[in-house]
């Protein structure tokens, strides 16, 4: 059957704007880790969907604003993550937990606000939900409920696995030359391991691929109900996580003794949360890794890549060489995806063959039908 | 004759037990490979024949896991009371103010500056230049031709690779890999990779 997904979904900068606002600035995005943000004026900085966003701890309340200051544009927290106050580094504007600028050096005398202008002084403030030890940011003036986002059951069990993660988290940024749906498409795809990942993962893991015989059927049809709770419901079943595959013989290793194992089967974990965040444990809970893509053209996308382990029992001298090791494995794994993923890229013209897909990718086709329906209609979530 | 035990694996193995052995020819120098088990743990059973009242052992074991490994056959050593030596090529100019730890390896045409201090199990390639007053912790790793300028400071566990320097001055935390070949001029947050093989630097953050 042949796929929705015409070449200029993943070629178009009109596409590419258009699913920034209809999908980046409408949804609920993840945002960070709460394990960075441990203690008053801690924070992290990220843009999402093409905002600058600062996320900061004020007494143990979680805020985020837009890291833009008002007075002259400046980022106002310029480090990725940090411990200081909201405070303009250019002209030392001072910003509360509200957003409100709280000090502004010097006012009366120089910049002569009247009441009314300095009264509305306020950041750009975003609703932030916290899950376990994640953070999901929506950017929208109304955003809609998280829960019309995400299933009850895969709030649960991101809560419940998240809250095993440890504080000392490993963070990097790899520069994709892909379009960031291929990358949810392959990883959707329990076909590929055996093929791309001969010699790595699929050593280890026993992805077996899998007809779901009426979701396929039922992902043949158009999509009948466009209305915006349709639609929001439809998105609910687009993340899901938990045991993915078995690890017939999961090699241990001596750290695995010093950390609080999240779960007891020897099981291949992914969650993927849409639209653009993927965490997994390749081994059965000892530790996570976490990808985040990152849309920044139609045919780049930012990967950023996270590592920690479940919450150590103590500290030990060696864990960041844990993490380290992980991250190469990940450089192998996720750098075998990449490559293919690029090559798929390199491949698109406007005239390209449309992709022709098989029972077992109905995942895929039933996202990328909500998709069109989305970017080819004036219909909104 | 003294014995001199050079034990540990790989090619650093190869070299630290070739310098040894030419540095040395009144000592009989032997060369001791190691091995790992599936899960990385080392099979320490070659140990138990030798009486350390015999000799001196000197660890070589590559950088590998941020030199902890390196680290942990060196604890073997001290634990089985073997007396560990640093070893300084005859080649190298190690100015005599400074202070060279246990096991640490100084190679040929290395230069160590005045008032430095290179503490114990570091190894330092051919051809390092550490400029004066520099620092260099535990267990580091200075491939061939690094440059370090004066008053430079290098963790514990770092690693840097060929190609990179360190600027005067300059403070780089524990356990980093300075593997982009270039001048590194700021202060190295601990436990920051830069690795060729990635576009960004690997960061590490903790609470």
């Amino acid at each position: 059957m042949r796929s929705r997904m015409p070449p200029h979904y993943y070629l178009s900068p009109e596409i590419f704007e258009r699913e920034q606002r209809k999908i980046f600035r409408t949804v609920w995005l993840f945002a960070g880790l709460k394990t960075l943000l441990p203690k008053h004026n801690a924070f992290l900085t990220r843009k999402i969907a093409g905002i600058p966003v600062v996320i900061q701890n004020f007494n143990g309340e979680l805020r985020a604003f837009e890291n833009v200051c008002l007075h002259r544009s400046a980022l106002i927290q310029a480090a990725p993550v940090g411990c200081r106050p909201l405070v303009c580094p250019y002209h030392a504007w001072r910003y509360n937990a509200r957003g409100e600028a709280e000090n502004i050096p010097d006012c009366d005398a120089l910049y002569q606000f009247d009441v009314q202008e300095r009264q509305g002084l306020k950041l750009r403030e975003f609703a932030l939900r916290t899950v376990g030890n994640v953070l999901f940011i929506n950017l929208a003036p109304t955003p809609l409920p998280f829960e019309e986002q995400f299933s009850p059951e895969f709030i649960a069990l991101l809560e419940s696995s998240s809250n095993a993660y440890d504080t000392e988290v490993m963070v990097t940024t790899w520069h994709g030359k892909f379009n960031w749906k291929i990358a949810y498409e392959n990883l959707r795809d329990a076909n590929h391991p055996r093929f791309v990942h001969p010699k790595s993962l699929a050593k280890t893991v026993s992805f077996i691929p899998r007809v779901n015989t009426a979701q396929a059927t039922a992902s043949l049809l158009d999509l009948q109900d466009t209305s915006p709770s349709d639609l929001r419901r439809e998105m609910r079943s687009f993340s899901f996580g938990g045991a993915d595959a078995p690890i017939p013989d999961l090699q241990h290793f001596g750290w695995h003794q010093m950390v609080e194992r999240w779960g007891n089967d020897d099981a291949y974990y992914n969650w993927l949360a849409f639209p653009n965040l993927h965490i997994a444990s390749a081994n059965g809970g000892f530790s996570f890794t976490l990808e985040h893509h990152i849309p920044i053209a139609p045919d780049r996308t930012n990967l950023e890549i996270y590592w920690f382990t479940a919450r150590k029992k103590q500290p030990y001298a060696f864990s960041s060489q844990v993490l380290l090791a992980q991250m190469h494995g990940s450089k192998l794994v996720v750098g075998e995806d990449v490559e293919v993923m690029e090559r798929v890229q390199a491949a698109l013209h406007e005239n390209a063959p449309i992709p022709t897909q098989g029972a077992y990718e109905s995942m895929n086709r039933t996202i990328e039908r909500w998709y069109a329906a989305l970017m080819e209609n004036d219909h909104e979530i | 004759m003294k014995s001199r035990w050079v034990m540990g694996g790989g090619d650093y193995l190869d070299l630290a037990f070739l310098a040894w052995k030419q540095a040395r020819p009144d000592e009989a120098v032997s060369r001791i490979e190691v091995s790992q088990f599936a899960d990385y743990a080392f099979d320490l059973s070659a140990l138990d024949a030798l009486n350390p009242a015999e000799g001196a052992m000197f660890v070589a074991f590559d950088e590998r896991f941020g030199n902890f490994k390196r680290m942990e056959l060196m604890q073997a050593a001290l634990e089985r009371g073997f007396k560990l030596e640093p070893f300084i090529h005859p080649s190298a100019v190690v100015d005599t103010s400074a202070v060279i730890g246990l096991n640490v390896f100084v190679g040929a045409h290395a230069i160590v500056g005045h008032g430095c201090r290179i503490d114990y199990n570091t190894v330092l390639h051919a051809g390092t230049h550490v400029g004066p007053n520099s620092r260099i912790k535990a267990s580091c790793w200075i491939e061939n031709g690094v440059q370090l300028g004066s008053r430079v400071e290098i963790g514990g566990h770092c690693i840097v690779r060929m190609g990179a320097s360190v600027r005067a001055g300059v403070k780089v935390g524990k356990s980093c890999e300075l593997g982009w070949p270039r001048q590194y001029g700021e202060q190295v947050p601990a436990k920051t990779t830069f690795d060729p093989r990635y576009d960004a630097p690997i960061y590490v953050y903790e609470s």
